[in-house]
């Protein structure tokens, strides 16, 4: 009896010892996977996580995992591409995106695709290359996303009356709302071609939240600011829980390019 | 006379101070009992002669205080007012414990937990030495609460007291029952009201001034030792379907408990003459309610919840030359927290935190030195300092207040108050006193961490300012007595310079929260506000048979920009003549108000019209055998005048005429 229990725990010792590496907690704990894939050429796996199990319209947060395939190693240092695609069936179109940076953060490669529509209207793929630095070969492959039109949208568009052009607001914090000071950011894109929807940062942005059934606002808030990559950053406000109204007003050097269009956040 | 006294606690030192002095004029004690005691103060001899409505409620008999006003919201819990100050600026306690309303619309002054029955006496103390139990700038409103005495023959005393009200329909019930002996005193009684609305003087229902309640109270005394007794107080009140027509809401459900225990000591004979270590402990909750008013734009609740905790100590010693010193120290901690949840179809729930989450710790000592220089002049010294401190205790608490950007969400400060009372007696009948003081009170939680508080008067709502400082007050009194052998002449003069004067301001660029509302205030400290005014009284024996009162108050108040002050009474005048024959009396009153025009329309006041008032009551005592019977009727507002007061919240007219009839029976 002694003797079992001095080998269970000396073969215990032996496993942990051997498996230092993996004692690590599981960077993808708190993850949904959405797709799983072998990138041709490059001889690596790519898994792809999600914060939600389902994907809304809307800035959508991707964490992509690369691991070597022939030695199931993870692969920390990648280049990697993202081309959202669009396929209505008569016409095709791509959407705004955020590559991840060569470097991995904390074995995940977080990178954004910010979906304009639901996949009501045609089926969403994105095209995923990869340039696996460790072994230094490249390759691709492409996954199939379903995104769904959540209760209240994130993401609205307009053209401009300045420019005429096409923009999209997304809403990317605050992720979970509360009563008090809440982090404030929408990320702002200009469509320039079907295939083509960078960052923007030319339009200054002012909010006023409001909740609609009640008809009154809430103070001391902060506009958001351009911080980078069409990214605009402030401060809101919620002085009790329901539904509240983000009310965007957006212009260009003192012109009106548009003040049609809300945000709904609900808690 | 001096035995009598004795009975009283300690908090009722001053009471006796003056009494041995014959100096009656600084704090007026108010005996409510049944027995008469003569030769007491004019406050006390009209709170008598007001009190011979056995089913007046507490506000009834406190308004005929020339000091006194209520502001109305309702049938029900008015807010006591001493020369127009109230709320923050007031102490109003029960046997000196202090009891936070647990409503952010001030619907539960602690006024309404005391049923007249219930109530000994009253303490009154106005701006000059208003402080000493609690940092105040318009003075202390203390009701003590009714005990049993001692007794050498084991007694067992009971009464029973019905009545009915015909301008609101309602009906009261109330039994007292004492029980002594040498050891033990005991006193248990209950009361229940129920009232519908009443009719104004017009013939119209007034709709949603209708209330039910239940009061009940146990007092404990167990005697220790000759000179030593325990004593255990438990006093319970609840309230259902209590309308408040000027406000958007009623009160669903209200609950209060209100317990102490506390050891007396009493020896007059000693140096050390008294002393009273009290704790006491209270909670209320409160709950309010619009499912019954109509075209609510969006239901809500509200509940609201208090508790305090505290100790009062106090002991009188009696020093060389019959010096005598009063020294206080008492601590507490209140915890306040009210809510808001609105529910819009198809939405999820509105939660906010009205009063978010926060506990106020108040501790201080005071000192009360009396000296009777000579059989000609009396002086009294007293001071206080508190300690205040106030904090938010929750997370989303803090969370939500963080909004309003203040540096600290908790404030600590150090209250300071001192007062001289010289008094002089001119003549056998003729006495003068004169007293100043300085004092500071404490900006209320609803000052301070209030959010979105709705004030249905000046139709805004009201965020809190946590860099309000203390209000404070100089404040001067001149009073002279006149004590005829059949007639007493009391005149008061008073002059109060309020500084950081707490007051509702707009905030602009704030979006108000309550539908319908004209915007937001926030409160600012106003440099300089005057008070002013006069007291009169006349008591007069003009027959044997033959009982004049009458009382007459003005008060003016302004800012330093000359602009009324909101909410001042207007002058006002009652008087009344009774007559008296071995069982029988008839007593009739006349109530004159002047008209108001001195307003600030920023409160949302408008000026009010005078209005003069007759009531005529009669009353029969006899006994059968060992059973007394007190048969009492009458008519008050006997011409069904259509009025209101200035202070009525809303315009909402009064009863019209009220017949009631009322019968009580002791044994
Ligand atoms: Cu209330």
């Amino acid at each position: 009896m002694k003797m079992a229990v001095i080998a269970i725990t000396g073969t215990a010792m032996l496993f942990t010892s051997c498996k230092k590496e993996n004692n690590e907690p599981d960077p993808t704990i708190n993850l949904s996977k959405l797709a799983e894939g072998y990138a041709s050429g490059a001889a690596t796996k790519v898994v792809v996580y999600t914060k939600e199990a389902t994907i809304s319209t809307g800035y959508t947060k991707l964490y992509i995992a690369l691991y070597d395939s022939v030695t199931n190693n993870r692969v920390d240092d990648a280049h990697i591409h993202l081309s959202p695609l669009m396929d209505m069936g008569t016409m095709k179109h791509a959407a705004p995106y955020e590559n991840p940076d060569e470097e991995a953060v904390n074995h995940l490669f977080p990178s954004t695709v910010t979906f304009i529509m639901s996949s009501m209207g045609g089926s969403w793929t994105i095209g995923i290359s990869v340039h696996n630095h460790s072994n230094g070969k490249e390759g691709s492959l492409t996954i199939p996303v379903t995104v769904t039109e959540p209760a209240k949208t994130k993401i609205k568009s307009f053209t401009a009356a300045h420019d005429g052009g096409k923009y999209f607001v997304a809403l990317t914090e605050p992720a979970s709302p509360k009563v008090g000071i809440n982090d404030l950011e929408f990320v702002l894109y200009k469509k320039t071609s079907m295939m083509s929807f960078p960052a923007d940062s030319s339009l200054t942005m002012t909010f006023i939240p409001e909740m609609p059934s009640m008809g009154h606002s809430s103070p001391n808030n902060v506009n958001p600011t351009h911080i980078g990559n069409g990214h605009y950053k402030g401060k809101v406000n919620f002085t009790m829980t329901g539904l509240w109204r983000l009310n965007m007003d957006f212009t260009s050097n003192g012109a009106v390019a548009d003040t049609t269009q809300y945000i709904d956040i609900e808690f | 006379m001096k035995r009598f006294i004795s009975t009283i606690s300690l908090l009722l030192a001053y009471n006796h101070l003056f009494a041995n002095n014959s100096f009656h004029d600084t704090t007026k004690v108010i005996e409510l009992n049944e027995v008469v005691v003569l030769g007491k103060t004019s406050k006390q001899q009209l709170v008598h002669f007001y009190k011979t409505n056995q089913a007046s409620t507490l506000e009834d008999i406190l308004g005929r205080l020339p000091e006194l006003s209520f502001v109305r919201r309702g049938a029900y819990g008015m807010e006591p007012s001493i020369r127009s100050f109230s709320g923050g600026q007031i102490n109003v306690l029960i046997d000196g414990m202090r009891i936070h309303g647990a409503c952010t619309d001030k619907m539960d002054p602690a006024t309404i937990y005391i049923e007249p029955m219930n109530l000994q006496n009253l303490q009154l103390q106005t701006s000059t030495n208003g402080f000493t139990s609690g940092s105040t700038i318009g003075g202390t409103i203390n009701m003590k609460m009714a005990e049993a005495g001692f007794s050498d023959q084991p007694s067992v005393k009971t009464s029973v007291l019905s009545g009915y009200q015909t301008a609101a329909n309602s009906f009261f019930e109330s039994l007292v029952l004492n029980v002594s002996n040498k050891k033990w005193a005991i006193r248990l009684n209950g009361t229940y009201r129920n009232s519908s609305n009443y009719k104004a003087g017009n013939g119209s229902v007034i709709p949603f001034t209708q209330y039910e309640k239940t009061n009940y109270a146990l007092s404990v005394k167990y005697r220790r030792s000759a000179y030593t007794y325990l004593k255990l107080d438990y006093l319970g009140d609840d309230g259902w379907n209590i309308g408040y027509p000027a406000l958007p809401m009623d009160v669903g459900f209200a609950s209060a408990k209100i317990a102490s225990i506390s050891l007396n000591y009493e020896n007059f004979r000693k140096r050390f003459q008294s002393g009273t270590l009290k704790i006491y402990a209270n909670t209320i909750r409160h709950y309010m309610d619009d499912t019954k008013r109509p075209n609510v734009p969006m239901h809500m609740d509200m509940p609201g919840y208090s508790t305090t905790a505290g100790f009062i100590s106090q002991s009188t010693l009696k020093l060389f030359n019959n010096h005598l010193l009063h020294l206080s120290v008492d601590a507490s901690a209140t915890y306040l927290k009210a809510s808001m949840t609105m529910y819009a179809p198809g939405e999820p729930p509105m939660f906010m935190l009205t009063w978010p989450d926060n506990r106020k710790i108040q501790s201080g000592v005071s000192a009360l030195w009396n000296i009777p220089v000579d059989s000609n002049w009396n002086v009294q010294l007293a001071a206080r300092i508190d300690y205040f401190g106030y904090e938010l205790t929750s997370q989303s608490a803090k969370e939500q207040t963080s909004i309003l950007g203040y540096p600290s969400t908790s404030r600590n400060n150090l209250l300071k108050n001192s007062s001289v009372r010289i008094t002089r007696n001119l003549h056998r009948n003729f006495r003068i006193s004169a007293g100043i003081s300085y004092s500071e009170r404490m900006p209320t939680a609803s000052e301070l961490y209030g959010f979105y508080l709705y004030n249905r008067s000046d139709n805004h709502d009201y965020i809190g300012n946590l860099l309000l400082k203390p209000e404070h007050s100089y404040n001067t009194e001149l009073s002279t007595q006149y004590q005829g052998y059949k007639t007493k002449i009391t005149i008061t003069g008073f002059y109060n310079k309020v500084g950081n004067y707490i007051y509702g301001m707009l905030l602009p660029g704030y979006s108000a929260m309550t539908i319908g509302a004209s915007g937001v205030k926030s409160y600012t400290n106003l440099s300089s506000v005057i008070f002013t005014g006069f007291e009169a009284t006349v008591i007069s024996s003009i027959r044997s048979d033959l009982f004049l009162t009458s009382a007459l108050k003005y008060i003016h108040a302004e800012k330093s920009d000359r602009t009324p002050v909101p909410f001042i009474s207007p002058a006002k005048n009652t008087t009344s003549l009774r007559y008296q024959k071995n069982n029988y009396s008839i007593q009739l009153e006349y109530e004159a108000a002047a008209q108001q025009k001195k307003i600030d329309a920023n409160a949302g006041e408008d000026k009010t019209s005078g209005y003069q008032l007759i009531h005529i009551r009669g009353g029969y005592n006899f006994n059968i055998k060992s059973t007394n019977l007190l048969v009492q009727t009458g008519a008050e507002n006997l011409f069904n005048k259509f009025y209101h007061d200035h202070l009525d919240w809303g315009n909402i007219a009064r009863p019209g005429r009220n017949l009631y009839i009322q019968l009580k029976v002791s044994w």
